[in-house]
């Protein structure tokens, strides 16, 4: 009579044991959201397999903290609305500090710095009348010159960001850093014979984050970890080598 | 020494240990959190080189690798083949001069703000007059070699950190060391102590006390011990005194039970039963070394008429007033026996029967004219008649038989005389 009962037991255990295992491992599969044209930060290698520093170090942090992660392309204007309705759980995109990004989400340890760049014909200057600014649509560039009153030209990714310019439709553009880095290897946007100019606007600049979804805020403590992590093992400066020329850190 | 060292006169052993043993672990545990004070220290410090130093020091490396890629961007602004090159490389002077990682860093943001103005201007005059590079190229080299120093600099600084917190953790390290041998000494100087007072106040008082017991005897005095310190100790040294005390007193008991045993009770004279025993000793010694001896029995002359005349109590009385007269006049070597009622037997060693007939004859005079006090103050004499046996040569009993039957002799002839048997009366 005991024998019975003692095996039933022991089945119950190992499918109690089993039953959260499932379920972890549906849950660690993550949903990660990605940029594909916005070089060198996330774009498509020459085999169309998606690369960039954020996607390669979005890798590198799902590797460190064991987890399977599905990635799916976004733009950035629609990036935030994703997020924010539970769609994906992290968005492995640079995302500067702005109040209606924190009020929507829940960000990372800053993973890089960035500054931003006013590129201009010589003797057009920020601020300047008549002036079509060319910027990200959904950037921390867009609201920033749109506070400030400017006309702007809204481009959908970082890869067409020179488009308007070279269209004439804008005069002027505010590019991040890494893709000022990546537009200047390119003949054409050179022969555009645009200036930069450092904007020092604390909005435009500093820490660049990746978004998780606040309804999964447990993800933020494992993604800081996970990114301590490989900034101590060297896996995240040999991406940073691979990708820009200096230390963007 | 140890005495005054401790102050332990008259404590309970059991205190004073446990008095010690409180002492030792307060002391030790006292080292004890020292030493995990600073162990905390090393935790603290290792914590903070692993938190907040190491990611300090992966900045400071970062930080050269970036001045290092300025200059290096310099370089490639002196080096290009085409304008665009060097524009190119130009930007990216700009960036790194721009970048947060170099502006939060005063030093190098200061020398990266000038390397990128120097830089730009070349550029500049470089569009407009092909020698300008040439010209500033000078320039330029000590500009690198600045940055040069100051990549070393800066790199050394990110080590330094570290340093800063080894020191800290090996200076913690190397207190609790100490204080861990201060430690271990203070458990040897307690161990040390507790063994020497365990020697001086136990085991040495033990010893002696082994000693005192083993050769404790009524003959022996009682051991001297020196004051111990310890109560416990005193104790049993004072219960040795005692038994000591209770053995003598038991001695003394013996002795006064076995000198009952063989004394006559109203006379204090040898009774009977010992009297036998030692007689018969006397006469055996006697007999070995051939030495004359002679035995006497000797009976109060009308003592029923002194009972019925003074009452019992004036009997008693003139029979001690007659023991105590015949060891007053007799020899000291000579046994005297109350034999029964009135009668008294009597051994002369070393005298031939002559001999001990002048001795009977100068004892039954000397009793003839001694005059006893009654307890009511009355006079009273009694006379002996005493038979005399030579008893060298025959057992006790009829050596006494003989003189017996002397008595009853000198009994016929009239009282108050001494007759040696086998002999006529030696006087009246």
């Amino acid at each position: 009579m005991l024998f019975p009962i003692r095996i039933l037991t022991i089945v119950l255990l190992i499918v109690a044991g089993l039953a959260p295992a499932a379920q972890a491992a549906n849950e660690k599969a993550l949903r990660v959201a990605v940029l594909e044209n916005s070089p060198p930060m996330a774009y498509r290698d020459a085999s169309g397999a998606l690369t960039g520093f954020s996607v390669e170090i979005i890798r590198a942090l799902c590797e460190e903290m064991r987890v399977v992660c599905a990635y799916q392309v976004t733009t950035l204007d629609s990036v935030l609305d994703e997020i924010a309705a539970g769609e994906i759980d992290i968005a492995a995109i640079s995302l500067l500090d702005t109040p209606e990004r924190r009020a929507r989400i829940l960000f990372a340890k800053p993973y890089f710095r960035s500054i931003s760049l006013w590129f201009a014909k010589p003797g057009i200057e920020p601020g300047q009348a008549k002036v079509r600014v060319a910027v990200v649509r959904g950037s921390a560039q867009e609201r920033f010159a749109r506070s400030k009153g400017w006309e702007t030209v809204a481009a959908r990714t970082n890869g067409e960001l020179a488009e308007p310019l070279r269209a004439g439709v804008a005069q002027a553009a505010i590019i991040p850093m890494s893709t000022g880095l990546n537009l200047m290897k390119n003949p054409e946007f050179r022969q555009l014979e645009l200036v930069s100019t450092v904007m020092n606007e604390p909005e435009l600049g500093g820490d660049a984050s990746f978004g998780i979804s606040p309804r999964r805020p447990e993800l933020k403590e494992q993604i800081d970890a996970a990114l301590e992590r490989i900034k101590r093992n060297g896996t995240y400066d040999r991406i940073n080598s691979q990708f820009l020329p200096f230390r963007i850190n | 020494m140890i005495d005054r060292l401790t102050g332990f006169k008259g404590v309970r052993a059991g205190r004073a240990f446990a008095l010690l043993a409180a002492l030792f672990v307060l002391t030790f545990g006292i080292m004890v959190v020292l030493i995990a004070i600073d162990q905390q220290r090393v935790l603290d410090s290792t914590t903070r080189l692993q938190e907040q130093t190491v990611p300090e020091i992966i900045r400071f490396q970062r930080l050269a690798r970036n001045l290092e890629q300025l200059r290096q961007e310099g370089e490639r602004v002196f080096a290009a083949i085409t304008p665009q090159a060097r524009q190119q490389a130009m930007f990216v002077v700009t960036l790194v001069a721009s970048h947060p990682s170099v502006l939060e860093h005063r030093e190098s943001a200061e020398l990266a703000r000038q390397t990128e103005r120097f830089l730009a201007d070349v550029v500049r005059q470089s569009v407009r007059d092909d020698k300008a590079l040439a010209s500033s190229f000078e320039e330029w080299q000590r500009m690198a070699a600045r940055l040069g120093l100051l990549v070393d600099d800066v790199s050394i600084q990110g080590i330094n950190l570290a340093s800063n917190d080894l020191g800290d953790v090996s200076a913690a390290m190397n207190l609790a060391r100490i204080k861990l041998s201060v430690a271990l000494l203070v458990v040897g100087v307690f161990l040390v102590l507790f063994l020497v007072l365990l020697r001086a106040h136990l085991i040495h008082p033990l010893q002696r006390i082994d000693q005192a017991l083993s050769t404790l005897s009524v003959d022996q005095p009682l051991p001297a011990f020196k004051p111990a310190a310890m109560v416990e100790i005193q104790a049993v040294e004072e219960a040795i005194g005692e038994l000591h005390d209770s053995l003598v007193r038991n001695e003394q008991a013996r002795l006064a039970l076995e000198s009952l045993a063989n004394k006559d009770g109203l006379t204090g004279l040898t009774n009977r039963r010992h009297f036998m025993q030692i007689a018969d000793a006397e006469l055996q010694r006697a007999q070995r070394y051939r030495r004359p001896v002679t035995v006497g029995m000797a009976d109060l002359d009308f003592f029923k008429k002194v009972n019925d005349t003074y009452g019992h109590a004036a009997g008693d009385t003139v029979l001690r007033a007659f023991a105590g007269l015949a060891l007053e006049t007799l020899r000291q070597s000579d046994l005297i026996c109350r034999y029964g009622g009135e009668e008294f037997a009597f051994v002369f060693p070393e005298s031939t029967l002559d001999e001990a007939a002048r001795l009977a004859e100068r004892f039954r005079a000397s009793c003839a004219e001694h005059d006893i006090r009654l307890a009511d103050g009355q006079l009273v004499r009694v006379t002996l008649s005493m038979g005399l046996a030579d008893a060298s040569d025959c057992p006790l009993e009829t050596a006494l038989n003989q003189a017996d039957a002397a008595l009853y002799d000198a009994k016929q002839q009239g009282r108050n005389r001494v007759v040696a048997a086998a002999s006529l009366p030696v006087g009246e």
